[in-house]
């Protein structure tokens, strides 16, 4: 995609997002969340504040704490795992399984977790009174709103959830919830459900590296809020490519490669279990 | 197959991730055998630049002298278009070396990791996040 195209998708997504928000902080739909975030309050920022994390950031796995949940680690039982509930150890199990029986999850969006540790590059684009975040990616879009609203109790739950962010020193604090529980918080299959209160920390530790403090509080999968620190390179001449989840073009490429490799090919549906 | 150093480091990280591709799959489902790649001589049948991931399918002769039709895919146009590759890089009839990592199921199936033109000039796979420095 070439960047002109870039702004234009942006404006259009803020602009269909407008109706979209206004209509899901109107619906009575409620998640039943167990933390309740009503309590979090962004604060509006300067312009000078908004061009601090702007650009596309390369994510560098290789800088992440080895003491920690390894997120971008594809084998299923990592060494470190999540302090999961007996519920999340078990939903854990069960993602794992499906995972490694070639199982799918066909476009749904990533949600918000799972596209930070894919191993492609997103782009910051502030707005006057929000954040756009833009995963290459399966092209995921993301809000994050920093005109003071609240996170409302009645915020419908979608993929993505719903985020709101503000100043704490040089730090950017982003919470997230209204989180509908579809999707993996990462391609090993760590649970998520509509109770998940995700905290994002951003900070430039130097020029060019950014470092997020994640804390994943979901009393119904894990016991204790549990951290990941991920960090980002800036790629100053790099622009985001168009890489949509489409079905027909997934199912073409299949059809050919698994023809030529012998698979079965895919039916786009969880497998039978034996 | 030797590997330069850079190169090796490029599939040691790929390879973690082609490794985890059938497990993690939202398509294809080869299995690569990352630690044994493999360098193809053969002629462009097609280049099928699109997304979720590049096809190139070339004719390469055997140790009998047998035509062998391999399919080769890549990351996606978006991760190829920053290792320098673009959808004019192969057409049908260019003569190539290509290094892949093989289908471990023994099959004419391969993931890209390096593509040497008709000119000599070296493209590789592309890689997957930032890499450490060297």
């Amino acid at each position: 995609m070439r960047y002109g195209l870039i702004v234009p998708m942006a404006a259009l997504a803020a602009t269909l997002a407008i109706p979209q928000i206004s209509n899901a902080q109107s619906a009575s739909p409620k998640a039943n969340r167990e933390v309740p975030v009503s309590t979090v309050a962004a604060s509006p920022m300067t312009s000078m504040d908004m061009s601090s994390f702007s650009g596309v950031w390369d994510p560098a796995p290789y800088m992440r704490p080895k003491e920690e949940v390894d997120p971008w680690d594809l084998r299923p039982n990592p060494k470190v795992l999540p302090p999961f509930t007996p519920w999340g150890k078990a939903k854990y199990d069960s993602n794992a399984k499906f995972i490694a029986a070639g199982a799918v999850l066909d476009c749904d969006p990533f949600g918000t977790a799972r596209n930070y540790f894919t191993p492609r590059p997103f782009e910051v684009i502030p707005a006057k009174d929000r954040w756009l975040q833009h995963w290459e990616y399966y092209d995921n879009w993301r809000e994050i709103w920093t005109d003071g609203r609240k996170i409302s109790d009645d915020t419908e739950p979608d993929y993505m959830g719903y985020s709101i962010g503000r100043w704490e020193g040089d730090v950017f604090v982003v919470e997230s919830a209204a989180y509908n529980g579809k999707q993996f918080l990462s391609w090993q299959g760590f649970p998520l459900t509509e109770s998940m209160h995700q905290t994002e920390r951003w900070q430039r530790v130097d020029a060019d590296t950014l470092k997020i403090v994640f804390t994943f509080d979901d009393p119904k999968t894990y016991s204790e809020p549990w951290k990941i620190t991920a960090f980002y390179k800036l790629k100053k001449d790099w622009v985001l490519d168009a890489h949509p989840c489409t079905l027909s073009a997934i199912k073409e490429y299949d059809e050919r490669l698994n023809h030529a490799d012998k698979l079965p090919g895919r039916d786009y549906a969880a497998p039978e279990k034996k | 197959m030797k590997s330069k150093t850079g190169f090796g480091l490029v599939l040691s990280v790929a390879g973690l991730w082609l490794a985890g591709l059938p497990a993690f799959a939202h398509h294809g489902g080869s299995d690569y055998d990352a630690q044994h790649p493999v360098a193809l001589k053969g002629t462009v049948k097609e280049f099928d630049w699109n997304n979720p991931h590049c096809q190139i399918f070339v004719d390469v002769k055997d140790d009998k002298g047998n035509v062998v039709a391999w399919s080769i895919e890549t990351y996606a146009p978006a991760v190829m278009k920053r290792a320098g590759w673009t959808r004019e890089t192969l057409h049908a009839g260019d003569e190539v070396t290509i290094t892949v990592i093989p289908s471990k199921k023994g099959n004419p199936v391969g993931m890209a990791r390096k593509l040497v033109l008709p000119n000599g000039k070296e493209l590789t796979g592309g890689v997957l996040g930032e890499q450490p420095p060297q």
